[in-house]
Formats: structure tokens, C-alpha cells, sequence
């Protein structure tokens, strides 16, 4: 329990030349202070997305509800799920990929600094982009998955699924961006001795999502530009009047789409995975094992998108074959689940937040594994589709999975992050809200579905047995709010005035344990080498590690180099001391001790040090608004189109023309400036 | 930590309480208790399911608890064991899912090849449509249309053609069986059979694929009745709209029905090969329309549907109270009190310029448009707007008064004098007393 609330006054910015201001983050390449952009921003749209729920929950609170209007809850339901998925939990996983892959894998920061910067950018703009159509009324309200023909300018003449179409296609780019560069940095940048069996299992996942997103997102880029062409060019890709087929976005979407729900959930998996073995004390139960089953579902969600459409009679074959590869695919899934429980069996588990979060995704991501074998049979899909049973079901999977991973991440990484412990009474208290708010929200909605209340209805009839079910949920949704405030407070009170948190404060066994918290922009001050998949437990507890495979001569031979000047023995007693999280002692001494650690771990610079770190640069974010710039025209297209078929012909494209040059030009000379400037000083 | 745990527990037990509370209520559009065999066969599915399903959910969270409990860090306890891996465990839980798997797919496989094969070929055929926000429902056997209110007979196969107009829907029965989307541009096919054992039942459908602005308002009703019932029924709807002939006059124990030329098709015991002779091609507006001309003569103040049993049409409409809509009319709708409407002068309306003639079809008259709803017998309806409010004077008054603030994103226009259209800012221009006629009318066509 923590105790320790008096803070300690001390900037967390303990080394020197941390830049400071709004232009630091503008212009910055640093992937940690990416990765912080990537936090707040994505948690500012996580926000968003929880307070379109929460207006959704209140419609629903009982029958025939009238707090919005049809057309604004077909917006929010529709943003509500484009807002979690693109701009909530990818870019929350997103936040670890650019904070931890370096840091995990021992490297100074990613392949592709400016890129990285340059991703999110992209993504932030891409995020504003979709969110300023609530000013115009028009928001995207076709669904998240955006069905054909209702998208097409027959049914939907407004710029609400330009907004869609345009805002997932500058979204892509940030993603595909993204993922070339931590593909290319765990590949090529991981620490001398870091081979492939060793890497930590949260880069492990995050390793075989950039694959799935190099994979999906091309299909769901070619199934924009065929929406995007019919909307602009009159083409007849989803043309039903010129005899398209409308399965063929169905087939485009759901294969991206089903990968994609891989790409939400496997970075939660394999945060999990850093958070049981660090509580219980235990080395991850099965490591090849938990490796392989992610390949394997990397592999396998390539081969089961048809599962969302079961109802759309493709015949029987492959309903045949797709659910039976669908059904295959939960075996590798509940390897995971029994290699956690295995984790956890003999150990000592201490329930931190973090860990809480960790055995809540364990115990709630059962249950949308378990109802999702009850729609792989198709049969019995027909029953729950397009029903509550499957909001059920999915939420489960991302609310109790995904988030559930995540909130136990930012727990589990907020002192690597800020240098400062979060508050562990409000952590369990937001925990207990999040995990009995959250099965209170969704649990009903099994209930609901089986009774017969389709999907994405903005009310429902009185009498029809849906009553009580949704006003548990809207209940739940409000306890989750709740829960999201008291994150939100715990977050900013002990971003400011936590106790101060060392190196080391949960005793992980992992190389980003091993330097200063929050680290200083080369990461570590000499390369670390890495003999074993637990180099700190090596170090510290080598008990604990003695058996694993890879570590039985490193037992000997482990001489992980800590970073900072005072490498060495004084830095492992420094560390050893910080073990026992400084949370979860009590009295002075452990501020004492913080403090003194905060002291002797003053850093110097990496001028000082000599190690060349990539300048910071603003062309990236030029670059970034280049191209929103020429997607705004194509928006501004659309407009125009739609202005002129209303107007019988009448009318000029000319301004969108325009806009869409001046973008254009904005991207190719900021770009080739970029170019053309070096990437580190010359020394 | 004890006490948000407690909490927890108290939660817990509420949230089933409720549970269990909510299970024992009665469910009208429940999966769990289906009246075809399809509806069955995936009801025993489920029931696997939910068998193998509540069982890995026990074990599973048992040994998480379990573990999570023994196993949490005391003060004084040992390091744990350095374990790292077991193979044969590995190998344990890799293959003891698959074999439920297994388990779960042999039926799961078998279900899918007999409910995709062809329908036996005496199965009744229904031509579904959807429609941007409602439902077409042809019987090419009989060569009628009809919209929103599917009738079929007890015991007997029926072979649904899905078919979309528009955009993308599905059709959903919960109590009848699975769904299947209309796909556009294509045909998508789905039979059942209701069960033989019921009685006259009413069941609620809906339309299960989002379609656009009023997707939560394309609901429709579906029939369970008696197969000689339905051959009265479907000769009935064959029958062109005789205005007012059917209708009992005012005040006359409803019992009698006015014997009237084409009353004689309803009542006989119409076999049900004759109406099968009709070519699936003959859609109600080729129907040859006997030039009988409407005898408004007989009516004056009619009843107004309330959809109760109507022993004039030689068929019960079963009724329930959660097939019977309670949408509230959206506020600022008014309508004049004390009108009752004289059908004579809203038949003209009907047929008069830019009015219901140019998008809804009446069998038996000129009006012969497929864009809206079929209108033929829209008088023994129990719902209008695709099942969203009862068919009564006050609701389809105000529904042709402004049909959009009742159902948005309809293009069915606003035609209240003094409104102007939400799309094409087009002023209406019937009054109330107009509109009160054209509601007598087609409450007339019985």
C-alpha cells in the first residue's frame, strides 16, 4: 500500500540539457519525448472517444430515447469507434512502441529519428483532421467500418465520409511510417548480444504488429482511394447503379480489419507480459511458447476475416473454412492465457496497480476470447451478429484487453517515463472502478444481443425486454467515467509531485530498468551487451534466472553496463537499493533515499558524453502539414462536387486545385529540405 | 485494498442479481427459446456453446483466482521457484482446446451444409426488398405485394430472396431463426420452417445492418398463422383494394361483413394450389384491376383500425403488446382535433397531383408506383412507417402531415401546410381536414 505521498520537490528533469518549451516539442526527434507526445495525445482522444460513449450510453439509458438525434448518434457511434481505434488504443500502443522499443532492445533511440517525429505528426494532424468535421456537423456516420454502398455519394452526399475516407488515409501514413521505422529498428538496432530470443516479449509483440500493420494497411489504403475515386473521379469501384459488388469493400475492410483487431491487442499482450513476471517474481512461464503463439496469431488473423461476414452468404464452403480457421486461431490465444496463469503459479504476486491491470486483462480478455468461439460458428453467428452480444464481445477484447493491458503499461512505465511514481491508492481505486464499471457497462449487453437488440440503433421500442440491460450499462459507463478521472487526476498530481521514482522502482528484470528514470536522450551512456533475457535479474536476483535458456553461461559472463557516468558497482548498489519500489516503502528513509539517488544520478549531457544524437528539427512537422494541406483540398473537392451536382452543373473545382498544389509544394520542398539536412552534427 | 475489494464482491453480486432478475423476465424477441427449425438447430449450437464456453470460463478464472491467491507475495516467503517452461504442459493446453474445438466445429459445420442447401421445392416463396427504411415483401406464388407485414403459414417451409433497393440490410426474425444480409446487386437466400405447433403469433423483426439514418426505424412485424388462415389471408391481399367495400357500415355488430362483389374470393376456402397458379412475374400492379369503381356511398364514419381481430377479413391478425409500437410522437406534431375525414375526398386526394399516387401503389387502381410502400390493404395493417408507430387516425395523420420529423432521413416529403420539406425546403400544402381525408381512405383499405 502506498504511503509515501510527501513529494519530493525536485525537477525530474535531472539532466542538463533537456530543452524546454513548446518548440523543443515541435522540433523534437527524441523517442521518448515522442513517445510522450504520442501518450497525452492519444489519451486526450481516448477522452474524446469515452465522452461519445458516454452520450451513446445516456440515449440508451432507456427506451425511445431522445437526448440526440438520429443522425448525431450514427456520428457518434461512428466516431466512437474510429476515435478508439485509430486515434485511442493504436496510437496508446504506439506511445510504447517509440518510449520502450529503444530502450528495451538497448539502442539510443530508433532507426528513423526524424520519421518517427514526422509519424506522429501525421497522426496528430490526421486525429484533428477527423475531429474538426463535429464543427461542420459532419461527422463521418457510416460506421467505423464504413459499408458500401452507404458511403458512396448516392447515400451520402456530405462530407462526413470524406472526413472518414480522408482522415484513415493521412492515419495510414503515420502507421505505415511508424511501423517501417520500429521494423527497421528492432531488426537492425537491437544491442550487441540482444538476438531475436532474448528481446524482451512487449518488442516481441510490438515486432510482429509492425509486420501486421506494413501487411493490413496497404488493403485498407487500396479500399479508401477505390471510395475516394468513386467520391471525386466518378469511378464505379462501389458503384451499384454501374453493377459493383459491394463484398468487395467487405473483403478489402475485414482484411485489414480483422488483423487490425491483432494490432490493437498484441502491444496489451505483451505489456502483460512485462508486468506478470515482474510481480510475481518470476521469470514469463513458456517465453518460446508465448513467442510463437504471437507469430501464429500474426499468421492466422491474415486468414479469418470473413468471419465478420457470415451473414452476408458467401455459401457454405467458406463459412466452412473460415470458421474453422477462426476457431484455430484461440489456440494460440489461450496458450497465452494459461503461459500467464502459469507465470503467476508459484510466484509472489504483489498487486500493484499495474499488476491489477495486468491480471484484469488475464481474467476479462478470457471472456471476449470465449464469446468470440461462439460467433466462429456461423450458424450461431446468425443469431448474435450485428447484435449487442458482439458490442459484448469486442469490448471485452479492447476494453478488458487492450486497455486494460494499457492502463497496466502507463502504471507499470509512468516512473521510466516521468521519474516519478503514480499514486497507488488512487491507482486501485481507479483499477476496481475500471474492472466493475467495465463489466457492469458490458456484461448486459450478452444479455441484450440474445435477446434480440441489433447493433446501431439509436433507440430502441419500450417493452421489447431491452430496458434494464441498458440502464446497467449506462451505469457501468458512468462508473468508468468516474474511473477515468481519478486516472486522469493520479496521472497529472503525480506527473507533478510523485514520489521520486529511480532507476528501478518495480525490480524488472529488463534492460530499460537498468538506466535513469526518465533517461537522458541517448538512453545509455555506453551500449549495453546482453547475454541473457533477464539481464538485470542476472544482475540482481540471478536465482531467478539460473534455468532460463540463453542466460546459463551468461550466468557467468552477464556484464550488463549500466548507463550514466557512474557505471559500474556504485550504480548497482544504487540500483539494488531502488528494488523495492520506493512507493511502497514508508518513513523518510525511503524519500531519503530517493533523493540521494536522485542526486548522485545527475547526468551528463550527451555533448559531454560525445555521443552524436540527431538534431532536432521542425521540417518533419512541415512535411506532416504538407500533406493535410493537400488532403484538405481533396476535401475541399469533395465539397465542391457535391455543390455543383446540387447546382445542376454549375460551379468551379478550381479553389481545391489550388489548395492541393500549395500542399503539394509544402510537402515536396520541406521534404526535400529535410533531406538535405544532416542528421547529426559533425563532429 | 480491502474494501474496493468488497465493493468489488457487492457489485458483483448485484450485477447478477440483476442478471438473473432480467433472465427470468419475459424476453418477446428472445434467441433462446426459437419457433423454426433453424431457429432450433442454432439454438443447440448455442447451447454447446455455451456449455463449452462456461466451462473454460470456470476453469479458467478458478485458476487465475486460484493462483493470483495462493501465490501473493507475503513478507518472509522464500524467492519463487526459477521455473521457466514446461513441455508437456505446453502441449497439454495446446491440444485440450483443440479437441473442444473439435467438438464445437463437427456441428457447427454440419448446421451450415443443411441450412445453405437449396429450400425444398414446395417451400412458399417471399421476395424480400429492402428499402431505405422499409420492408417489400412479394408472394410471387400469389402475385401480391405487400410492405412491413410478413404473414406466413405455420408448418410450412418458406424460402426468403433477399434482395436490397438501396443500400445495405438484413433480415432478422430473432424468434424465427438467423439472419442474412441483402446485399445490393445480389440475391441472398434464407428458409425455415415455422414451427407447426403454433398457434397465431405475432413476431417482431428488424433490420440488423446499418443502413443509414433511420436504420433503428426498419422494423417490421411477422405473422405465424394457421395455413388455411393464410390461404384466406393471401387470397385477401390478392384481392385488389375495393375501397370501402369491405367494411362493415358504422355502428353494424362488426360480425356481418358487407357481402360485396369481391368478397367472394376471401371467403371461399380458397385451395391453396389456385393462387399458386399466378406467375411469380405478376406483381400487383399487372394485376388485371377489376374496374369497380369505389362506391363511397357506403362509408361514413369509419372505424378506425385498432388492429384487433377484423372476422370481415376471414383471418386473425394475432396481436401482442410488444409487437404493438410505442414510439412517441416526436413533440410539436400537432394535429386538429375532431376531424374525422371523408375517404370520397381523400381518395381524390390520393390521385390528385404530386400526392401519394406518384410513390405508393394501390392494386386495382391507377396508382402503380414501386418508390413507397404498397398501400393495397394498408387499412388491416397493424403498424405504418415500417413497424414504428400503431396504424391508427392519429398517428398516420400526422405521419403524412411530416412523415421526416417522425422518421428521419425519409424521402417521404412533408405535405402539413405551412411546413417546408428538411431536404428540399419544398412547402407542404394539404391542410388538416385533407389529410384527416386521405387518413379515412386508406384506413378504408381493409
Amino acid at each position: 500500500m502506498a504511503t509515501a505521498t510527501a513529494p519530493i520537490h525536485a525537477t525530474a528533469h535531472y539532466y542538463h540539457e533537456e530543452p524546454t518549451g513548446v518548440m523543443s516539442w515541435l522540433t523534437t526527434v527524441d523517442h521518448k519525448r515522442i513517445g510522450v507526445l504520442y501518450l497525452y495525445t492519444s489519451l486526450f482522444f481516448f477522452l474524446v472517444g469515452g465522452l461519445e460513449a458516454l452520450i451513446i450510453r445516456e440515449q440508451l439509458n432507456g427506451p425511445n430515447g431522445t437526448l440526440v438525434s438520429a443522425e448525431t448518434y450514427n456520428q457518434l457511434f461512428t466516431m466512437h469507434g474510429t476515435t478508439m481505434i485509430f486515434l485511442g488504443i493504436m496510437p496508446l500502443s504506439a506511445a510504447f512502441f517509440n518510449f520502450l522499443i529503444p530502450l528495451q532492445i538497448g539502442a539510443r533511440d530508433v532507426a528513423f529519428p526524424r520519421l518517427n517525429a514526422f509519424s506522429y505528426w501525421v497522426f496528430l494532424l490526421g486525429g484533428i483532421f477527423m475531429n474538426v468535421s463535429w464543427l461542420f456537423a459532419a461527422a463521418p456516420d457510416a460506421g467505423w467500418f464504413g459499408y458500401a454502398p452507404l458511403t458512396t455519394r448516392t447515400y451520402s452526399p456530405g462530407l462526413n465520409i470524406d472526413f472518414w475516407a480522408i482522415g484513415l488515409q493521412i492515419l495510414g501514413i503515420s502507421s505505415l511510417a511508424a511501423a517501417f521505422n520500429f521494423l527497421t529498428t528492432i531488426i537492425n538496432m537491437r544491442a550487441p548480444g540482444m538476438n531475436l530470443m532474448r528481446m524482451p516479449m512487449f518488442t516481441w509483440m510490438s515486432f510482429v504488429v509492425q509486420f501486421l500493420l506494413v501487411l493490413a494497411f496497404p488493403v485498407i489504403t487500396i479500399a479508401l482511394v477505390f471510395l475516394q475515386f468513386d467520391r471525386l473521379f466518378g469511378t464505379n469501384f462501389y458503384s451499384m447503379a454501374a453493377g459493383a459488388d459491394p463484398l468487395l469493400w467487405q473483403h478489402l475492410f475485414w482484411v485489414f480489419g480483422h488483423p487490425e483487431v491483432y494490432i490493437l491487442i498484441l502491444p496489451a499482450f505483451g505489456l502483460v507480459s512485462e508486468i506478470l513476471p515482474t510481480f510475481s517474481r518470476k521469470p514469463l512461464f513458456g517465453y518460446p511458447v508465448m513467442v510463437y503463439s504471437g507469430i501464429v496469431i500474426g499468421f492466422l488473423g491474415f486468414a479469418v476475416w470473413a468471419h465478420h461476414m457470415f451473414a452476408v452468404g458467401m455459401g457454405p464452403i467458406p463459412d466452412t473454412v473460415f470458421a474453422l480457421t477462426t476457431m484455430l486461431i484461440a489456440i494460440p490465444t489461450g496458450v497465452k492465457i494459461f503461459n500467464w496463469i502459469a507465470t503467476m503459479h508459484g510466484g509472489a504476486v504483489r498487486f500493484t496497480t499495474a499488476m491489477l491491470f495486468g491480471i484484469g486483462l488475464v481474467g476479462l480478455f478470457t471472456i471476449g476470447g470465449i464469446s468470440g468461439i461462439m460467433h466462429s460458428s456461423p450458424p450461431a453467428d446468425l443469431q448474435q451478429t450485428d447484435t449487442y452480444f458482439i458490442v459484448a464481445h469486442f469490448h471485452y477484447v479492447l476494453f478488458g484487453g487492450s486497455m486494460m493491458g494499457i492502463f497496466g503499461g502507463i502504471y507499470f512505465y509512468f516512473p521510466k517515463m516521468f521519474g516519478r511514481m503514480m499514486n497507488e491508492t488512487l491507482g486501485k481505486v481507479h483499477f476496481w472502478l475500471m474492472f466493475i464499471g467495465m463489466n457492469l457497462t458490458f456484461f448486459p449487453m450478452h444479455f441484450a444481443g440474445m435477446y434480440g437488440m441489433p447493433r446501431r440503433i439509436y433507440r430502441y421500442d419500450a417493452g421489447q425486454g431491452f430496458e434494464v440491460f441498458n440502464m446497467m450499462s449506462t451505469w457501468g459507463s458512468r462508473m468508468l467515467a468516474v474511473g477515468m478521472l481519478v486516472f486522469i487526476y493520479n496521472f497529472f498530481r503525480s506527473k507533478m509531485a510523485g514520489p521520486v521514482a529511480g532507476n528501478d522502482p518495480w525490480g524488472a528484470p529488463t534492460l530499460e530498468w537498468s538506466i535513469p528514470s526518465p533517461p537522458p536522450d541517448y538512453n545509455f551512456a555506453q551500449l549495453p551487451t546482453v547475454t541473457s533475457r533477464y539481464p538485470l535479474w542476472d544482475l540482481k536476483a540471478p536465482q531467478l534466472t539460473r534455468e532460463v535458456p540463453h542466460t546459463r553461461e551468461g550466468d557467468k559472463t552477464t556484464h550488463v553496463e549500466f548507463a550514466g557516468a557512474d557505471a559500474g558497482d556504485a550504480k548497482l548498489s544504487s540500483t539494488d537499493r531502488t528494488r523495492q519500489p520506493v512507493a511502497a516503502s514508508t518513513g523518510t528513509s525511503a524519500r531519503t533515499a530517493a533523493r540521494q539517488d536522485w542526486e548522485e544520478n545527475r547526468l551528463p549531457s550527451a555533448k559531454a558524453l560525445g555521443i552524436p544524437m540527431p538534431l532536432s528539427t521542425i521540417k518533419p512537422l512541415i512535411v506532416a502539414i504538407g500533406i493535410i494541406i493537400m488532403f484538405t483540398g481533396m476535401l475541399l473537392r469533395s465539397h465542391e462536387i457535391a455543390q455543383i451536382q446540387a447546382a445542376g452543373g454549375e460551379g468551379s473545382t478550381m479553389p481545391s486545385v489550388i489548395v492541393i498544389l500549395i500542399g503539394a509544394f509544402t510537402l515536396v520542398g520541406s521534404l526535400y529540405w529535410w533531406l538535405l539536412t544532416p542528421l547529426e552534427e559533425h563532429h | 485494498m480491502l474494501r474496493p475489494r468488497r465493493l468489488a464482491m457487492a457489485a458483483l453480486t448485484a450485477m447478477l442479481a440483476l442478471t438473473l432478475a432480467a433472465c427470468s423476465q419475459d424476453q418477446p424477441n428472445t434467441t433462446f427459446d426459437p419457433h423454426s427449425d433453424f431457429g432450433g438447430a442454432i439454438d443447440s449450437l448455442w447451447d454447446k456453446l455455451l456449455f463449452w464456453g462456461t466451462l473454460v470460463f470456470v476453469l479458467v478464472e478458478a485458476a487465475l483466482i486460484f493462483v493470483v491467491v495462493r501465490y501473493r507475495h507475503r513478507e518472509g516467503r522464500p524467492e519463487p521457484k526459477h521455473v521457466h517452461g514446461n513441455t508437456t504442459l505446453e502441449i497439454l493446453w495446446t491440444v485440450l482446446p483443440a479437441v473442444i474445438l473439435v467438438l464445437i466445429a463437427v456441428p457447427t459445420v454440419k448446421t451450415i451444409f443443411r441450412f445453405q442447401a437449396a429450400a425444398p421445392a414446395n417451400a412458399l416463396q417471399v421476395n424480400v426488398t429492402g428499402h431505405q427504411w422499409w420492408w417489400e415483401f412479394e408472394y410471387p406464388q400469389y402475385g401480391f405485394r405487400t410492405a412491413n407485414e410478413l404473414y406466413l403459414p405455420v408448418g410450412r417451409t418458406v424460402n426468403f430472396h433477399l434482395r436490397t433497393q438501396d443500400v445495405l440490410h438484413s433480415f432478422w426474425i430473432p424468434q424465427l431463426g438467423g439472419k442474412r444480409d441483402l446485399i445490393t446487386n445480389r440475391t441472398n437466400y434464407l428458409w425455415f420452417t415455422p414451427d407447426s405447433t403454433l398457434g397465431s403469433d405475432v413476431w417482431n423483426g428488424f433490420c440488423a445492418e446499418y443502413c443509414g439514418a433511420s436504420h433503428a426505424n426498419m422494423k417490421f412485424r411477422a405473422f405465424t398463422i394457421p395455413a388455411a388462415e393464410f390461404e384466406r389471408w393471401a387470397a385477401h391481399q390478392k384481392s385488389p383494394a375495393v375501397f370501402g367495400a369491405t367494411v362493415p357500415a358504422a355502428g353494424a355488430p362488426g360480425a356481418a361483413p358487407a357481402t360485396t362483389p369481391a368478397a367472394g374470393t376471401r371467403t371461399a376456402a380458397t385451395p391453396p394450389g389456385a393462387p399458386a397458379t399466378a406467375t411469380p412475374a405478376a406483381g400487383t400492379a399487372q394485376t388485371p384491376a377489376p374496374a369497380t369503381a369505389p362506391t363511397p356511398g357506403a362509408i361514413a364514419a369509419l372505424p378506425v383500425s385498432t388492429g384487433q381481430t377484423d372476422a370481415s377479413l376471414g383471418f386473425t391478425i394475432p396481436r401482442a403488446d410488444y409487437a404493438d409500437p410505442k414510439t412517441p410522437i416526436p413533440e410539436g406534431l400537432t394535429f386538429q382535433s375532431g376531424l374525422t375525414g371523408d375517404p370520397e375526398r381523400g381518395r381524390q386526394l390520393y390521385f390528385g397531383a404530386g400526392t401519394c399516387v406518384v410513390c405508393h401503389a394501390i392494386a386495382g387502381t391507377q396508382a402503380a408506383s414501386p418508390i413507397g410502400p404498397n398501400l393495397t390493404h394498408v387499412g388491416s395493417r397493424t403498424t405504418i412507417a415500417a413497424g414504428l408507430y400503431p396504424n391508427d387516425f392519429e398517428h398516420l395523420a400526422r405521419w403524412i402531415k411530416n412523415a421526416p420529423a417522425m422518421k428521419p432521413g425519409i424521402i417521404m416529403p412533408v405535405f402539413g401546410k405551412g411546413l417546408r420539406d428538411p431536404k428540399t425546403n419544398a412547402p407542404g400544402r394539404l391542410d388538416d381536414a385533407q389529410i384527416a381525408d386521405i387518413v379515412a381512405y386508406l384506413l378504408a383499405l381493409k
